[in-house]
């Protein structure tokens, strides 16, 4: 599937011609606000590829230096508004690593099944855009109806459809409510139909596979050497998900597959998302069996988790414990750590300075898709502008992280 | 031309200027729909008026009653034929007044029982539907038992005393009886419109007619280095051709008005062609009606490659030169595909081609690789999915990027109105134009061969009148299909687009001229072939009308089917809100 005119040599034709400069965003639809592209164009053919971000650059990290560490939470929420709960877990992980604690087994399965909901939904975003970006909008209303369904069990745990601000360090807000296991395993098959019903519209579809299989495709080299990770990188060949190479939370436990592409194109990051959703399912339905019902989902330690508030009015060293956690923050111990979790788009790192007072001295946040859009105007280059679209569909840029 | 042509000329273009304009606006309201439930807003289906109760009650009732009361006047007026039980004509009003008396009250109790079922009964009849009826689904088994039971008994008493007795009666009593039940129908109706005032929604097809408005007193925009003159005239090219090319497509056959033969059974064969007391069911009667068509079609591109030009956009310029590439190449594949049909038909006027498919086989079943190519190729045309790379929202705006207000509004409502055309071509060239089944013009016959299972004489005005509205409902239903595709695949890129048109449409569509040339030849040639070939036509005929039969059932079925909404996930402020008494009905105070 070769561009037609692409054997032509500009400098040979009785006419030469100039490319033609397009500014392709922000303000465009496919480009979802975030990105400009500048692109040079001959006919259709990209020729040169610029692609800008910044579009969505708040200062993240520096905000997270001006509050206490648990006022993180909603920044870094914000980061993915695809997937925030993925975000939330992985900055509360790497926290804990740095002072050194372990949530309690029950808060750390409630992690895993909120955050596998939340990669569903992340997956099941992504896929419906392409979809409806490539034309097709049935599957996009069917994975879209699949997703809704994970929000509602996401509402109604923590009470926000998208920025949850749900983890703390030491635990999860909340305890599970009563109908967390019923609500999910009710849920989860009509999910999963739901998915598969959208998928059947486009899986075998002639126009769908020409559109996007062997497009914008990357070895599985390449994709290493740029500093891909993810869905991305696995569509390439390469079997590395953060959740098998370094296990935690307790993802050990579970039974579940990890899927490798094989050409590393746009069709098989999209089939790889498809397959971790199933993979994601049967990850959820492991953790409901294990997961204990009784328990706390908190650590017993006074200097990170605020009391409970009848404690708070009740007694004076609830009082002050709350006002020392909210005014200076939780005493994280000076030092640094990195820890990185396999957030949906790839690998989530938080690189933590902590100088011992209750306020983070340096965040750094490794978004996945930063490297993977950095490799995007080499991915179009040379291709026809409709497959700028399912290629940047395919990538799953998120530019709240993206940005920092 | 005389005061008769004059007349019917314009009634015939307010026919289809109406129907089509209609069917154009049904679409735009779809497409409203879908994309509103694609951005997450409100759709048009929840736009409504409300009516004053007397207002909506006079609207109910007045119309009702003026057709009953024209009924009742037809009723005791028109002169009784001197031989009531011989008359085709007498026959026919009574079966028409009886059918649509039982099918108005079929439909009415159907959908009573429907309402009566999902939300609270209104009255003790209401209660009784619901209680002791129950399902909708019941009430169109009955009037299905009732037919199949109904028309036996028909046949049993033809031709008795008891038929030439009751005959009489029932010329008369036919259309009084249609009169009592649309008059019991809109009082009942009318006596439903709640005290708070009736809400006129119409699914929200009221919200195209306010978007027209909307778009006429919008700013008109153009690009400061755009060129205003091209700027302008671009939307009238868009809009133009789809217009004319439905003036050339036949719509019914000839109605011949000379002596009486309106109410009376015209032969089978031949057509009146005294143009000074006929009329045809055709804006405009062309020699050339296909090269009109292809002429016609063709420019279309022309509004589409000079608004990306007029532009001064980069996007649009782009949408421009894909418009212009794309329809030159797939107009090549939409003339020769239809070279295939010219031999078997043997002629270019349109209304000959379906007369030939009423007498042999519908055009599908004789060129059925030529059907799909027209439909791709048609498709193309009207710049939709999955060919709609001139707009390709997603990728480049589309051609029209600059274009605001009415003149928006045009190229808008212009791509709608090819889907109309296109359909109707569709329609005419392969899927029997104006004919149904086994209808001819002396009425229903159901023969195989040389073998006449059931002849039924009908009169020429009625065989017209469900002509017409066969064809209209033909391209409904062939739009339908096209806003179901356009919904469901994703597009081509612009290069796939071009190998498929040069390299598979192309060649498949001069194989398709071959094969057919050869065919006709070999046909030609044998001469037990031709009584074969009548054979499979009407067997061809037949498989329609099962396939018809069998598709009006199940959608009926489908439509009555209960509507039951599980929900998934019940979140708890949904619980509280219902243990609380439901979510308030009252507006939100600002």
């Amino acid at each position: 599937m070769e561009p037609i005119d692409q054997e032509v040599d500009e400098t040979t034709l009785e006419l030469p011609s100039d490319p033609m400069q397009l500014l392709m965003g922000p303000s465009h639809p496919a480009m979802h606000g975030t990105v400009r592209i500048v692109l040079d164009l001959s006919g259709e053919t990209v020729v040169r590829a610029d692609v800008q971000i910044g579009y969505l650059h708040r200062g993240f990290e520096k905000m997270c230096e001006r509050g206490t560490w648990s006022q993180c939470f909603p920044y870094v929420d914000r980061c993915n508004y695809a997937s925030p709960m993925l975000n939330n877990v992985g900055f509360a992980l790497a926290v804990e690593k740095l002072c050194g604690i372990t949530v309690p087994e029950r808060a750390q399965y409630y992690r895993v099944v909120m955050g596998e909901l939340a990669r569903m939904a992340d997956h099941l975003v992504c896929t419906a855009a392409m979809c409806m970006e490539l034309g097709a909008f049935t599957p996009f209303l069917w994975f879209t109806r699949a997703r809704e369904m994970i929000f509602d069990i996401l509402e109604e745990e923590t009470g926000a459809r998208i920025t949850h601000s749900f983890a703390r360090v030491g635990g999860m807000a909340q305890p599970p409510t009563d109908h967390f296991k019923p609500a999910i395993r009710a849920a989860l098959p009509a999910v999963l139909a739901s998915m598969e019903e959208g998928l059947s519209l486009v899986e075998r579809n002639r126009i769908f596979i020409d559109r996007t299989a062997d497009v914008a495709a990357i070895s599985g080299q390449d994709a290493v050497s740029m500093g891909w990770t993810g869905p991305c990188l696995r569509s390439a060949g390469v079997p590395y998900d953060v959740r098998k190479a370094h296990p935690y939370l307790v993802y050990d436990r579970f039974d579940f597959d990890v899927p490798v592409g094989t050409r590393g194109d746009n069709y098989d990051r999209f089939m790889i998302r498809m397959e971790e959703i199933r993979q994601s399912a049967r990850i959820i339905g492991q953790a409901l069996d294990q997961m204990p019902d009784e328990g706390p989902v908190r650590i017993d330690d006074r200097r990170y988790v605020l009391p409970d508030k009848d404690e708070v009015y009740a007694t004076i060293e609830s009082t002050i414990q709350h006002f020392k956690i909210v005014m200076e923050g939780i005493p994280v111990p000076a030092g640094e750590a990195y820890g990185f979790t396999e957030a949906a788009n790839g690998q989530l790192g938080f690189y933590l300075v902590s100088d011992g007072t209750g306020t983070p001295w340096r965040v750094r946040i490794r978004p996945p898709c930063f490297p993977i859009v950095s490799t995007l105007g080499r991915l179009i280059t040379h291709r026809m502008i409709p497959d700028i679209i399912p290629t940047f569909g395919s990538l799953n840029m998120i530019g709240g992280e993206c940005d920092h | 031309m005389n005061a008769l042509q004059l007349v019917s000329t314009l009634l015939k273009i307010a026919l289809v200027l109406g129907v089509v304009l209609g069917i154009g606006g049904a679409l735009t309201w779809n497409d409203r729909r879908m994309s509103s439930m694609m951005q997450d807003r409100i759709g048009p289906n929840r736009a409504v008026f409300v009516l004053p109760p007397w207002l909506a009650r006079t609207l109910f009732a007045a119309p009702a009653f003026l057709v009953a009361g024209a009924l009742a006047a037809w009723a005791y007026l028109s002169p009784a034929p001197a031989s009531v039980a011989a008359s085709v004509r007498a026959t026919e009003r009574i079966l028409i007044t009886l059918e649509l008396s039982v099918l108005v009250a079929w439909i009415g109790l159907a959908a009573l029982t429907a309402r009566a079922t999902r939300s609270s009964p209104a009255n003790g009849f209401e209660r009784w539907l619901a209680s002791t009826v129950r399902d909708p689904r019941n009430v169109f088994y009955a009037g299905l038992a009732a037919h199949v039971l109904l028309i036996p008994a028909r046949y049993a008493i033809a031709g008795t005393p008891l038929s030439a007795s009751l005959k009489p009666i029932l010329f008369t009593a036919g259309p009084v009886l249609l009169a009592v039940v649309v008059a019991a129908s809109a009082l009942y109706a009318a006596s439903l419109v709640p005290a708070t005032g009736f809400r006129l929604r119409m699914a929200g097809l009221m919200h195209t007619a306010a978007d027209g408005l909307k778009m006429i007193f919008k700013e008109d925009f153009v690009p400061k280095n755009g060129d205003r003159l091209l700027h302008s005239i671009a939307p009238m090219f868009g809009l133009f051709p789809p217009l004319v090319v439905l003036a050339v497509v036949p719509f019914g056959d000839v109605l011949c008005l000379a002596g009486g033969k309106v109410a009376g059974v015209v032969p089978s064969a031949g057509i009146c062609t005294d143009p000074a007391s006929s009329v045809t069911m055709q804006v405009l009667d062309l020699d050339i009606g296909i090269l009109f068509i292809f002429a016609m079609s063709g420019a279309g591109v022309v509004g589409a490659a000079l608004a990306g030009w007029a532009s001064d956009n980069k996007f649009s310029l782009l949408g421009g030169l894909r418009a212009a590439s794309q329809m030159v190449s797939y107009e090549v594949t939409l003339g020769l595909t239809l070279v295939g049909a010219f031999v078997v038909y043997n002629t270019l006027r349109l209304d000959d081609m379906v007369r030939w498919q009423g007498e042999n086989a519908w055009g599908i079943f004789v060129q059925p690789v030529a059907f799909f190519l027209f439909f791709a190729a048609a498709t193309a045309e009207t710049k939709r999915i999955p060919f709609d790379l001139p707009e390709g929202e997603s990728e480049i705006v589309g051609y029209f990027t600059e274009y605001s207000g009415m003149k928006f509004g045009m190229f808008f409502f212009a791509e709608y109105l090819e889907i109309v055309t296109s359909s109707a071509l569709l329609v005419t060239l392969f899927l029997g134009g104006w004919q149904l089944p086994f209808l001819h013009r002396d009425g229903l016959t159901i023969a195989f061969g040389d073998t006449v299972l059931l002849h039924y004489g009908m009169t020429h005005l009625s065989v017209t009148l469900l002509q017409v509205a066969t064809f209209f409902g033909k391209v409904v239903l062939v739009c339908l299909v096209q806003a179901v595709i356009r919904w469901t695949l994703p597009r081509f890129r612009y290069d796939q687009l071009m190998r498929l048109g040069w390299r598979t449409l192309l060649p498949l569509s001069i194989a398709n001229i071959v094969v057919t040339a050869i065919a006709v030849l070999v046909v030609q040639s044998s001469p037990g072939a031709a009584n074969v070939l009548e054979l499979l036509g009407d067997l061809t005929q037949g498989v329609v009308a099962a396939a018809m039969i069998a598709a009006v059932v199940a959608l009926v079925l489908w439509a009555l089917k209960p509507v039951t909404r599980a929900q998934t996930v019940l979140s708890s402020s949904a619980e509280l809100a219902q243990a609380q008494g439901g979510t308030r009905a009252t507006p939100m105070q600002a």
